[in-house]
């Protein structure tokens, strides 16, 4: 557990006058569907729950797995790998109709959080936090994206340690959960309610509470490939971070680094991954994107980046710095549109990939795999006055 | 139907950056060398990109044209020459798809002499309705207490129609006959008028000539309180019927003139600030910043849901009418020195030619629009710098064509460049083929850059919407130094300070800023941290013409930096 005490291994959560915790459940197959089942009954008391599915549960499972809950329907969801603008719409609207207090939602692999995670993330949220966030214990080169982009750009810009900002399980206050469905009509109103949002910064920016639990070893859905991914989860990112831009560019200290947090300062003892495709394409890259990448980045980056391609793979690295500002002017470019943002993003997908490598390298000579992210997100957070100062006056003659 | 508003802030007019424009002069999409609603429609990107949050649309209605429509002769229709209704419909809602509201024209002053209500009013016999629409006399010896605006044009505010066989009242043009507010029906046929636009959506209106509306003997016939009374019934209706609309009332009055007609928070929203434009032109030639101070400590307070209306020009002459008449005198030599420049005792040019073209002056003028209390009006054509041409009449000067490009016509129409509605400024310096849209989009140091980027960042901070004004009054005067502050709400502040250099030399200033011991200055532009103020005075040197924006932060929120 994060920021708060750990509550006992067998309390659960008293009932409490009207409806309690509505569990909003990806769609599932019957397997994961028993294992949360089985998780929930285990954790909470039945009359306090109100499970929402959007899956035919009683052609799914035994009617024993299930008969104590309280099950309702909800709408059909995309199998998604991350929690989108309709997800947190219908999340509140089924709150409302069934009167829940508060609200947690559940990916199709919340069946590997043990019964503690979940009793963690809902009683914070039954009690006075707004959004209970799971920090995942993920193999050494899994959530490379979140560690690259989303978990430094979401600290340094909205000054939230939150390593895990598109988390796939949450637990949402009600009023934490209205402020989301406020955000979603922005989306699903213009038929885009697949656009995954941002659960910490809309909350950093109503000022309310967040918190954060260790939620051990747990499997994530199945994602698309990088090609999509990537510019799936930047692209709403960067638009989101465009329309709060009032808000970020002010300065904000960040909390004090939570040392309960348990995240892996080990060696990774993972087999070392084969970093030679992430070159090549990048060297290629370098050679064919050389052209839109001098569109969006300053001549330091550009000369940074020359450096890289002859480096060998052994040394190879990216620094800190560097990919920071890579990030902090694609971002800038995404603002300005600067080029097509599809093809925007697409160009950031070989700068990732060395990233990648010079990450693999990094752990694979001993230093621990969240050293480094830890360092990646300090030269975010170091050069955020650069992004405030090319946001407010973005003059291409810069160094 | 009735359309909801497309604002949702009520107080949405307080943070907007407003651009006021002419549909004939904008773009022309059916190649007649007029300007219309598609060619605007094709131009909406342009603007949002270049952060206007609302579009004021000068008249665009049925007009004899004697008067740039300001002369109307339906009051609930689209000039032809424009386009139709539904082109109008399709811009408004894909202004508000680009969460831009639109502004529209309330002449209720007086209408064109070609209107129907005033061809059947000539007819119709004394005193009946129809006949009291306007306002006659048998003697042209009423109201003589009333002066005349239109000096250049017009002798006496009374003109005699041979068919009425009465002289009939006109405080501006004598084609211009004024309305009888003292007839119910003139009110009646007002908040038809009214509806017939809001019901579309349409999100404001600006009150054109407010101050005229009724007339008593023995009185200047300007500000009186029955015109009041009419504005109140307007704004009640509104409030009545919808929501986050917005009223700006014109009045070319003395600040506590003006003050009335925001009344109670129930009369206008909006009402420009027609005192301070003016005496910005004379503090930057007199490099001083004593007329700006002066005119700020006359200004009275106005009521939270408020607003000063901000603009350094527009469609019409720089007025000299709130000035005194040595500071005309010295208005005219310093920016009007050929006697084509003026009109009705104004100065008839665009913001580039009245200061020479000089990119600094631009900026440092832009500076003091974004920043003083109030919502900037941008004039189009104004954020590329454009000129003026003093050999058209009126003032034609400041409303010819918009200039998109070096192509013919400067791409704003593929007509024959002799249909134009109003030639295309050619002369080598603001020219079309050096001053145009296109040329400055490829251009990361033209002056359209530096107002987009000016205008985002004053977009970040509410303040600039929102915020108090307290000047500082530094030894040196050529230094204008204020403070802006916002309460949040929350117990925190966002304040800001301005310094402006009005002389065209570097010049040392030392501020006082004490009440502030231990805030950290950090320039807003560049986001550079400046050193901390202290009890002792803070001390700055700007280069010519140059302004600093400074935002205090408090000690316990310093950069990472």
């Amino acid at each position: 557990m994060a920021t708060t005490p750990p509550t006992s291994g067998s309390a659960t959560p008293s009932a409490r006058p009207g409806n309690g915790l509505l569990v909003l459940l990806a769609a599932m197959t019957p397997e994961q569907l028993k294992r949360v089942f089985a998780n929930l009954t285990a954790s909470f008391a039945a009359e306090d729950l109100i499970i929402a599915s959007p899956d035919a549960i009683s052609e799914l499972i035994p009617a024993d797995a299930y008969s104590s809950l309280r099950i309702v329907s909800a709408p059909a969801n995309n199998p998604a790998w991350t929690l989108t603008a309709a997800d947190f719409l219908n999340a509140y609207q089924l709150a409302e109709k069934n009167e829940a207090r508060a609200i947690l939602m559940l990916s199709s692999e919340s069946g590997s959080l043990g019964s503690p995670a979940l009793r963690e993330l809902a009683n914070a949220v039954l009690a006075t936090t707004d959004l209970a966030v799971p920090c995942y214990d993920l193999p050494p080169h899994a959530g490379l994206v979140n560690s690259a982009i989303l978990y430094p750009l979401t600290r340094s810009l909205f000054a939230s340690r939150v390593r895990f900002p598109l988390a796939v399980d949450l637990g949402l206050s009600l009023r934490m959960a209205k402020c989301l469905a406020d955000a979603a009509r922005n989306f699903t109103t213009i038929n885009q309610g697949d656009v995954p949002l941002w659960p910490v910064n809309e909350a950093t920016v109503a000022g309310f509470t967040i918190e954060q639990f260790d939620v051990g070893t747990c499997v994530q859905p199945a994602g698309p490939d990088l090609n999509t991914i990537l510019p799936l989860v930047t692209g709403p990112l960067f638009s989101d971070i465009k329309a709060k831009a009032a808000f970020w560019q002010r300065f904000r200290s960040l909390p004090p680094a939570d040392n309960s947090m348990p995240l892996s300062l080990a060696p990774s003892t993972d087999a070392v991954a084969d970093i030679a495709p992430m070159l090549s394409a990048f060297r290629l890259a370098y050679t064919n994107l050389h052209e839109i990448w001098s569109l969006v980045l300053p001549p330091n980056s550009l000369l940074g980046l020359k450096r890289l391609s002859t480096t060998d793979a052994a040394a190879f690295h990216m620094p800190e710095s560097l990919w920071a500002r890579i990030v902090y002017d694609f971002l800038l470019a995404y603002r300005f549109r600067t080029i097509n943002r599809g093809h925007l993003l697409g160009a950031l997908i070989p700068l990732y990939l060395a990233w990648v490598a010079g990450h693999i390298n990094i752990t694979a000579s001993g230093t621990a795999p969240e050293r480094h992210i830890e360092a990646v997100a300090e030269a975010f957070e170091a050069d955020k006055a650069y992004i405030v100062s090319r946001w407010r006056w973005p003059d291409r003659f810069n160094p | 139907m009735k359309k909801s508003a497309s604002a949702t802030d009520p107080l949405w007019y307080k943070d907007a950056i407003l651009y006021e424009l002419h549909v004939r002069a904008f773009a022309d999409s059916n190649s007649d060398g007029i300007g219309d609603f598609p060619g605007l429609l094709a131009r909406l990107d342009y603007l949002q990109d270049l952060g206007v949050t609302c579009i004021w649309l000068l008249p665009f209605f049925p007009s004899p044209l004697r008067d740039d429509g300001y002369d109307i002769a339906n009051y609930v229709d689209v000039n032809p020459s424009y386009g139709t209704l539904d082109d109008f419909k399709m811009f408004l809602d894909a202004a508000h798809r680009r969460n831009m509201q639109v502004l529209i024209e309330l002449v209720i002053n007086h209408t064109s002499d070609q209107h129907p209500w005033f061809k059947a009013a000539r007819l119709a016999p004394p005193g009946s309705p129809a006949r009291e629409m306007y306002v006659w006399s048998n003697t042209n010896q009423r109201y003589r207490d009333a002066n005349i605006i239109f000096t250049d044009t017009e002798k006496s505010n009374w003109t005699w129609d041979d068919t009425a066989k009465a002289y009939y009242w006109h405080r501006f043009f004598s084609h211009q006959p004024d309305l009888n507010f003292d007839n119910p029906m003139v009110m009646e046929e007002v908040l038809k008028a009214m509806r017939f636009w809001l019901d579309m959506g349409v999100d404001a209106l600006r009150m054109d000539a407010i101050p005229y509306l009724v007339e008593r003997d023995g009185t200047s016939c300007e500000n009186l309180p029955e015109t009041h009374l009419v504005v109140k019934k307007i704004r009640a209706a509104i409030d009545a019927e919808y929501a986050n609309r917005l009223i700006l009332a014109e009045a070319n009055e003395a600040p506590a003139d003006v003050r009335p007609y925001f009344g109670n928070g129930d009369e206008c929203h909006m009402a420009f600030n027609f005192p301070l434009m003016p005496r910005i032109y004379m503090a930057l030639r007199q490099e001083d910043s004593r007329p700006i101070t002066d005119i700020m400590a006359q200004m009275p307070a106005i009521p939270d849901n408020c607003q000063w209306g901000l603009f350094l020009r527009n469609h019409d002459e720089l007025t000299l009418s709130l000035v005194s008449e040595d500071e005309r005198d010295y208005m005219h030599f310093a920016y009007s020195n050929d006697p084509r420049m003026r009109v009705n005792g104004g100065i008839r040019r665009r913001l580039a030619p009245l200061v020479d073209n000089n990119r600094r002056r631009i900026e440092l003028l832009n500076s003091l629009l974004l920043s003083f209390p109030g919502t900037p009006i941008l004039y189009y054509g104004d954020e590329i710098g454009m000129g003026d041409n003093i050999y058209l009449g009126d003032r034609n000067s400041v409303r010819t064509p918009m200039q998109w490009n070096s192509d013919r016509n400067a791409g704003f129409s593929k007509c024959d460049p002799a249909r134009l509605y109003l030639p295309i400024i050619m002369d080598p310096i603001y020219g079309y083929q050096t001053i145009n849209v296109e040329a400055q989009l490829g251009d990361q140091s033209s002056l359209l850059h530096w107002t987009r980027n000016m205008i985002a960042l004053r977009k970040l901070f509410q303040v600039f919407g929102r915020g108090t004004f307290s000047v500082l009054n530094p030894a040196n005067r050529k230094i204008l130094a204020y403070l802006r502050d916002l309460d949040r709400g929350d117990g925190s502040h966002e304040t800001v300070l301005c310094v402006a250099n009005l002389s065209r030399f570097a010049q040392p200033v030392a501020l006082d800023l004490a009440d502030h011991n231990g805030a950290e200055p950090v320039e807003m532009l560049g986001y550079v941290p400046f050193p901390t103020i202290t009890e002792a005075p803070y001390v700055l040197t700007l280069a010519p013409y140059a302004f600093l924006w400074l935002e205090l932060q408090p000690p316990r929120l310093k950069p990472a930096s």
